[in-house]
């Protein structure tokens, strides 16, 4: 098992790539406590099945809040003591065109993709420069890069995540914390299923490897990013996309 | 209450720790960032440790006031901190030796008033009154 007993955290648990991340870190070992907002019985059905097979449990917790983050992360250290993973996962889409956007469509997409990502990261850094080791893992999205229509909030705060990672990865180095992110394609989760139901089909032909990704397929590069393999990866976006961003033709 | 020997002691345990440097490397002159290398982030580092080790509280930017050198004219002119400047580190920096900067006020010069002299007698303020 390739994280043997590390104590991870990870936003937005519940559901989607989160969900796939703890699942992969349970069977590869690692303690994990993971933040779910409002899907309680989610959370409750992953805890439960989980449980037979290691550690876990579960925090209810609004992202956006630095408090909330503080105590989700002072909770694992009255648990565990430590803390030697955390992935910032937890995201949602607002999508629409920029002209006519609410005020809260944008300012919600920043605050709990972008914002937490400061919340938790900042919460953790006690524990981790005192450890003298931390895995940190924020999930971007190849949207950061591409220039999709409807999706300059999301956009917006994926490329934030970019440079906070490039900037903190240098920050924190020195420390042994690396700093990386991953910024997967189109996966199959609740939050692509509208786009997938309207054009499943175009955005399979934009694929190299002409099929969506699966959770598993960015649980897979997030235990990588965090086991000892990847120990001298740091400041990197990692693109899971089955080659969506080739841009050939 | 610590003595300020026993004051020097942590906090030359806490450098070698957060520096990885030797024992007699942390005299209480030594500058901690020419003499003992530390950079913006073993700051932090350090105060962490100093909290955790006399459990104490010390609010940001009491320690190691940050953005002292500031482009800003009442500040620093022709690279040299001005008399105002120089008053200005006086008051944010109580146990620094300002007066030494101030026969040679050159910018560069402001890093070296980070010493462990001054975290003992920051300290020893700080815990005896």
């Amino acid at each position: 098992m390739r994280l043997e007993g590390q104590v991870a955290l990870v936003t937005g648990g519940s559901r989607g790539i989160g969900k796939g991340i703890v699942e992969a870190f349970v069977k590869e070992g690692a303690k994990v406590a993971f933040v779910y907002n409002s899907s309680k019985e989610a959370a409750d059905v992953i805890v439960s099945e989980l449980s037979a097979n290691g550690e876990v449990f579960a925090i209810q917790a609004d992202v956006k809040s630095k408090e909330a983050a503080q105590k989700a992360v002072d909770e694992v250290l009255e648990k565990w003591e430590r803390i030697d993973i955390l992935v910032n996962n937890a995201g949602i889409i607002r999508d629409g065109l920029l002209a006519t956007m609410d005020e809260d469509d944008w300012c919600s997409v920043i605050d709990t993709n972008l914002n937490s990502v400061y919340n938790f990261t900042q919460s953790v850094m006690r524990p981790m420069m005192s450890q003298r080791s931390g895995r940190i893992i924020n999930m971007s999205s190849v949207a950061s890069e591409m220039g999709n229509q409807g999706q300059t909030n999301y956009a917006a705060s994926k490329g934030g995540i970019n440079g906070f990672t490039k900037c903190l990865a240098a920050e924190v180095g020195r420390r042994n914390i690396t700093v990386n992110a991953i910024a997967p394609g189109f996966i199959e989760t609740d939050m692509t299923e509208a786009v997938r139901n309207a054009a499943e089909g175009e955005i399979k032909k934009a694929i190299a490897l002409r099929r969506l990704g699966k959770p598993e397929d960015i649980a897979s590069t997030a235990v990588f990013l965090a086991s000892s393999d990847a120990s001298y990866i740091t400041g990197q976006v990692i693109e899971v996309d089955g080659g969506l961003t080739l841009g050939g033709i | 209450m610590p003595t300020q020997d026993e004051i020097f002691k942590v906090v030359q345990e806490t450098l070698e720790d957060a520096l990885g440097v030797d024992d007699d490397e942390v005299t209480m002159d030594a500058t901690l960032q020419g003499d003992l290398g530390a950079e913006s982030i073993d700051f932090l580092d350090i105060l962490f440790r100093l909290e955790k080790g006399f459990d104490i509280k010390i609010p940001r930017g009491e320690l190691f006031p940050e953005n002292l050198a500031r482009a800003d004219s009442s500040f620093v002119q022709d690279g040299k901190v001005t008399e105002s400047g120089i008053a200005q580190l006086r008051e944010k920096m109580p146990h620094a030796d300002v007066d030494k900067l101030a026969e040679n006020p050159a910018v560069a010069n402001i890093a070296d008033l980070f010493t462990v002299r001054m975290m003992v007698n920051f300290l020893n303020h700080k815990l005896n009154g």
